[in-house]
């Protein structure tokens, strides 16, 4: 039951740390002071913990922390590593499709992988690929304007 | 170039869309505890014994804290914003299931949450009661006397009340309208009701304290950082300034972060151990915080033959829970408009806030008026359509128009009644024909108007302050929860100082730094601390010309501010602050009739229209398409604005269809995100969302509050819709699928079985 | 989450070695999705969960065997089931309800067998691979049995697994011809855990119907199979008087149970209303699946 050490890659840098096998992801994403990935409904429905792992969407408050060993994770915070806002968090911003924001990050991250496994969605695939995702500021015409419109910026 | 009425994206968006905007969520700070709290399992009972040994003894556990430890550091610790009847920990007695018992800190949030389980109280039960009419027979008592704060000099004569569970009645009286009934040619007479349920913000309720020398200071995810200072304070015998409260962004708020929430608990916890302390709530366990108020509303009114409204009896019994939150005022300061926007000459309210073994209820995303456009906007259509007019033409003959004098006797002034109700009448196409669909996929439509007075009298202080470079900062008490209420005060000072918005900076709530503001809610910021705003860069605005004269520059010229400041310091150096309060002239309710001249600043106004499919085999109501108007005056930020809207009739439509606390034995049985189902993206109708051409003479440059106004028409214009479609009426919300099936099939005489 | 041991074991029978025959604080872990929750809920506190994630990599694959049935490997997540091509191929209607089966990020993480050793009613998949006739692989310690899928639910989350049993895979037989249709039917949000799930299969012979396999879910217990509206359908030649005969066969014989989604009652009227429409749906493939 006590720590063990896990090795993985986190927004591209390697790094080590002890952890108990009954803390979750965004409990370890917080002891690198990342804050994006938030854990709300604690069930996995409204996707404010989203994560990546190996480049695979997962709700971090439903992933065991020490599962990453050996792994790659990607954060929120990654997206603007060069220093530049990626498309779809530029139209995110262009849509005005938040207000607390508290779900955004979730949001965002959700829409990338929509675009990579996606790129020209239709308003069926948008509802489909997030209805994980829940807005209580129910930004949800605006979101879906910039999802179309971050599709729009990639072609 | 004008600042007011420029589309901009909030300040803050760079923060929130790379994830790295600040919400109390994620505060840590150096020796914190974490403290989990112990609930009370029972919904009324006496506390026989709480047994927390097991807990203390776990490895990990700072320390286990009772009701006991915190009246040995308050002696009487009780809040809240209307009545101080909430114990901080509960004492002798718990009034509904969720209660906070005792609290366990532990630097480890997991042995916290572990250490709760192995404690262990014992009750001795009482008789509970949870139905707001049956709660007015003083049968079962949820408190013994009434305990009114002093804060309000109208619920003063409550004070020392006791063998009821009516916590505040209010009443309204204008013409005759027993006289007028008998007159009328009709009377008609419906009694509705709405369900509990609640906010469910993103960041949940989360409050750190951290006590220093002399002083405490609170962050906390807080609608009103100003009332939390004033009522720690309070609670503590101190000055306000031994109190900081800082707020930063919040994770959604909806009127359910107003008041106070933990933060008594969390101050008194880091007070007697002398440490940080943090309480943040799960998903679930913000059910047993606050919810929004069940209704039970009957309504009858007399109509003439020529289908004039004459005379109309309104009802409400509010079910106020536990404890009284700002549920007294919402009872009174909504309750007052529950006539709705009618030109009627007799009208009579009684609204009841009533106790009960519940979740407290308070403000939710429109202070009660949702509640009541249900059922009134219900009324009216069921009249129209037992009268045989067209609702439009029922309305139209019926609406109160600016000029007129509302049942409070305040005569109506810049309220787009009209403009809004028109605006929806035309987008719905009412005079076009309609596709009423298939026998089993069979379409109606429908459309509900409502109208809100703003809280009074309230109060909002701001700061400006030009610095020796010309930059300038604005200081603000208002609580910036995705609003964009940061941005719209950036416009308004951009405006008068001739700057661009995105040059201001806004400082929001630090009790330290920003000035007092009575709080966010019920859509008053933007009239209130957007006036005070507008005032003191204005005072800024001049004392910088004066500072210019004082520096030999010549009158009437423009020279930047950095010139004027350099003159007349020899440097870059020095700053020109601005302040203003803004308080709105008011005339309190004469406290028999309710009759007021002046009862409120200014009016907001809100309709909707909705055409529905409804399923006649499963009764299941898809929406087709829902069309919004709202009258806030001359918008500041146009695109904020009409999220606002949506935003807010979406969360109405999940009110409305699909969202309710549901209660067995007082417990809740669905108190998560997977059994208490809010909208989600597939549940959007196609929407059409206006603002109506219109002013707010008194507001900042014409504008007013628009938070709330997108809620109001939603619920009974969805109803109207069914009815329309299928012939049935519902009168309850939420109006689920299976609802609607049960009342087709009554209809049909081929009811479905109870269970 | 109160602390426990987690191990990692490298193969399968290192796995079921770690399992305990009847220790009910020990399990076995695929994902996850569906036990965190109920860990987190306080009605799950396990002494040691064996994690399977790390156990050969076979037990994930989907393959194609030679009789032309879809082997799906018991630790294939749900995307990877969603987006293999001989599932879109073959499956549509496996491949239509995985795509609104909860949300992409719990398809990522959750695994085909235990989103079937969970034996929660609720869930997409039993019905339709019940429907689909398909079979389960278990191994316990050196042994290995093979079940029809719907043998193996035996109650309200219970099924017919020894706790140191594990699925290893599913068996799906050739559609040939068939057809199929799910309809996830949810009654308070358009996302949300079913009311009541009907899978479908049959076949068409000029304009008749044969062999159907009718599955109620969601509503019912556990996932079941109605034989009363199956004995309607058989031969029969479509059309709105058989289907809604089937529809009522269907509500007389599930024993549909209450819950936060509707009364029992309603619920059967759901199971009457959306029978008929399944059998719709499958016989008019041409047009895609569309939300209920």
């Amino acid at each position: 039951m006590s720590a063990r050490t896990i090795n993985f890659t986190l927004n591209g840098q390697a790094v080590s740390t002890a952890i108990e096998p009954h803390r979750n992801l965004v409990e370890l994403l917080q002891r690198f002071d990342l804050l994006g990935a938030r854990e709300s409904c604690g069930q996995g429905l409204c996707g404010c913990c989203t994560v990546l792992v190996d480049g695979v969407a997962v709700s971090g408050c439903l992933y065991f922390a020490v599962w990453v060993d050996g792994k790659s994770v990607s954060t929120v915070e990654h997206l603007d590593a060069d220093g530049a806002l990626s498309n779809v968090q530029q139209a995110f911003i262009d849509c005005g499709a938040f207000q607390c924001g508290f779900c955004t990050p979730g949001f965002v991250l959700m829409t990338h992988q929509l675009l990579k496994d996606c790129p020209d969605p239709s308003d069926e695939d948008i509802r489909d690929y997030l209805a994980g995702n829940l807005c209580r500021c129910a930004a949800y015409p605006e979101i879906i304007e910039a999802v179309k419109r971050a599709a729009k910026a990639a072609t | 170039m004008n600042q007011v009425g420029r589309n901009i994206p909030r300040l803050e968006v760079h923060a929130k869309v790379t994830g790295r905007a600040d919400y109390t969520h994620h505060l840590r700070l150096p020796g914190m505890l974490y403290g989990k709290v112990f609930r009370s399992t029972v919904p009324h009972g006496l506390i026989r014994s709480i047994d927390t040994q097991a807990a203390q003894a776990l490895p990990g556990v700072h320390r286990v804290i009772t009701g006991a430890d915190i009246q040995k550091l308050i002696p009487e610790p009780y809040y809240g914003p209307a009545f101080h009847d909430q114990p901080i920990l509960a004492l002798k007695k718990v009034r509904h299931v969720g209660e906070p018992v005792a609290v366990v800190l532990a630097s480890d949030p997991h042995v916290a949450e572990q250490a709760v389980q192995l404690i262990s109280a014992e009750y001795e039960e009482l008789p509970a009661v949870y139905d707001e009419v049956e709660a007015m027979q003083p049968d079962i008592l949820v408190h013994d006397v009434l305990r009114p704060a002093g804060t309000f000099a109208d619920l003063k004569h409550l004070k020392g009340r006791g063998g009821t569970n009516v916590a505040l009645d209010y009443h309204l009286r204008r013409g005759d309208v027993d006289a007028a009934m008998a007159r009328a040619d009709h009377v008609i007479e419906h009694t509705f009701k709405t369900q509990q349920c609640l906010h469910l913000a993103f960041e949940p309720f989360v409050s750190v304290a951290e006590p220093g020398d002399q002083r405490l200071t609170i962050y906390t995810a807080n609608q009103s950082p100003s009332f939390v200072r004033i009522e720690i304070a309070r609670l503590f015998g101190w000055p306000e300034n031994r109190v900081r409260v800082k707020v930063p962004y919040l994770g959604g708020g909806f009127g359910g972060k107003l008041y106070i929430k933990l933060e008594a608990l969390v101050a008194a916890l880091s007070m007697i151990v002398r440490r940080p302390v943090k309480i943040a709530l799960t998903m679930e366990e913000q059910f047993y915080m606050i919810t929004k108020h069940a209704t039970t509303f009957r309504i009858k009114s007399g109509v003439g033959k020529d289908g004039r409204l004459v005379a109309r009896k309104c009802e409400v019994y509010w079910n106020g829970g536990a404890y009284a939150d700002i549920g007294p005022r919402v009872a009174q300061k909504s309750g007052f408009t529950a006539a709705g926007p009618y030109d009627i000459d007799n009208v009579s309210v009684d609204s009841y806030e009533i106790y009960t073994n519940r979740t407290p209820a308070g403000a939710l995303r429109g202070f009660g008026v949702p509640q009541l456009v249900w059922a009134y906007e219900s009324h009216t259509d069921l009249i129209a359509r037992q009268l045989g007019i067209d609702p439009v033409d029922f309305r139209r003959k019926n609406l109160l128009r600016n000029g007129r004098p509302h049942a409070s006797g305040t005569v109506l002034q810049d309220a787009a009644i009209t403009e809004v109700f028109d605006s929806v009448v035309a987008r719905m196409g009412w005079d076009k024909p309609f596709d009423r669909g298939s026998e089993t996929l069979r379409r109606g439509r429908g459309i509900a108007i409502g109208l809100k007075a703003v809280i009074s009298p309230t109060t909002s202080v701001a700061i400006v302050n030009i610095s020796a470079d010309g930059s300038t900062t604005a200081y603000t008490g208002t609580v910036d929860m995705g609003q964009g209420s940061d941005t719209a005060y950036a416009l308004i000072v951009g405006e008068v100082l001739g700057i661009a918005a995105e040059e201001v900076r806004v400082i929001h709530s630090d009790t330290d730094v920003t000035p007092y503001d009575m709080g966010t809610l019920g859509s008053r910021s933007l009239y209130h601390m957007g006036n005070a705003m507008r005032l003191a860069a204005e005072d800024a605005r001049t004392k910088l010309r004066a500072l210019a004269v004082e520096a030999g520059l010549p009158e009437g010229t423009n020279y930047p501010p950095a010139e004027v400041f350099k003159k007349r310091y020899g440097m870059q150096a020095g700053n020109v602050i601005g302040t203003a309060s803004f308080v709105p002239s008011y005339k309190p309710p004469a406290p028999q009739t309710g009759q007021s001249d002046n009862v409120t600043p200014f009016w907001m106004v809100g309709g909707a229209g909705v055409e529905v499919e409804v399923d006649t085999e499963t009764g299941k109501v898809h929406i087709l398409r829902l069309v919004n108007a709202v009258d806030c005056g001359k918008p500041i930020n146009p695109g904020v604005a009409r999220a606002q809207i949506s935003g807010a009739a979406i969360m109405q439509l999940g009110f409305t269809l699909s969202e309710a606390m549901h209660l067995d034995g007082g417990q809740v049985t669905n108190a998560s995100l997977a059994d208490y189902k809010i909208p989600g993206i597939g549940d959007i109708p196609p929407m059409d969302n206006e603002v109506v051409a219109a002013e707010q003479h008194s507001g900042p440059f014409g504008a007013k509050g628009i938070g709330e106004s997108g809620t109001f028409g939603v619920s009974p214009a969805i109803a109207n819709a069914i009815h329309d479609a299928t012939g049935v009426r519902i009168m309850e919300l939420p109006i689920t699928a299976e609802a609607v099936l049960r009342a087709l099939r009554a209809q049909a005489g081929r009811p479905l079985d109870d269970e | 989450m109160i602390p426990f041991e987690m191990v990692e074991p490298r193969s399968l029978e290192e796995a079921v070695a770690l399992l305990d025959p009847t220790e009910t604080t020990i399990r076995a872990v695929a994902g996850g999705t569906a036990l965190m929750l109920m860990m987190k809920a306080g009605v799950f506190q396990p002494t040691r969960l064996v994690c399977l994630h790390r156990i050969e990599p076979e037990h994930a694959r989907i393959t194609l065997t030679e009789a032309g049935e879809l082997r799906i490997g018991a630790m294939a997540s749900l995307s990877e089931v969603e987006k293999d091509s001989n599932v879109a191929a073959r499956l549509p209607v496996l491949k239509n309800a995985l795509r609104r089966l909860s949300n992409p990020r719990v398809r990522n993480v959750a695994r085909v067998g235990g989103a079937l050793a969970h034996g929660d009613p609720h869930m997409d998949l039993p019905p339709v691979l019940a429907a689909l006739g398909a079979r389960v692989t278990i191994n316990g310690p050196n042994t290995s049995r093979e079940l029809p899928l719907l043998e193996l639910f035996a109650g309200y989350y219970e099924t017919v697994l020894e706790k140191n049993e594990l699925i290893t895979a599913v068996t799906v037989p050739q559609l040939h011809d068939r057809k199929s249709a799910y309809i996830k039917v949810t009654s308070r949000s358009a996302d949300d855990w079913p009311a009541v799930g009907v899978a479908v299969t049959f076949s068409l012979h000029d304009g008749v119907l044969r062999d159907p396999i009718v599955v109620v879910s969601a509503a019912t217990e556990k996932v079941t199979r109605l034989a009363g509206a199956e004995q309607v359908l058989q031969g029969a030649a479509i059309d709105d008087a058989v289907l809604r005969r089937a529809g009522d066969a269907a509500a007389a014989e599930a024993s549909v149970l209450a819950d936060a989604h509707g009364s029992a009652a309603y619920k059967r009227e759901l199971l009457r209303v959306y029978l008929r429409r399944a059998v719709r749906q499958a016989l008019d493939e041409s047009t895609p699946q569309v939300r209920q």
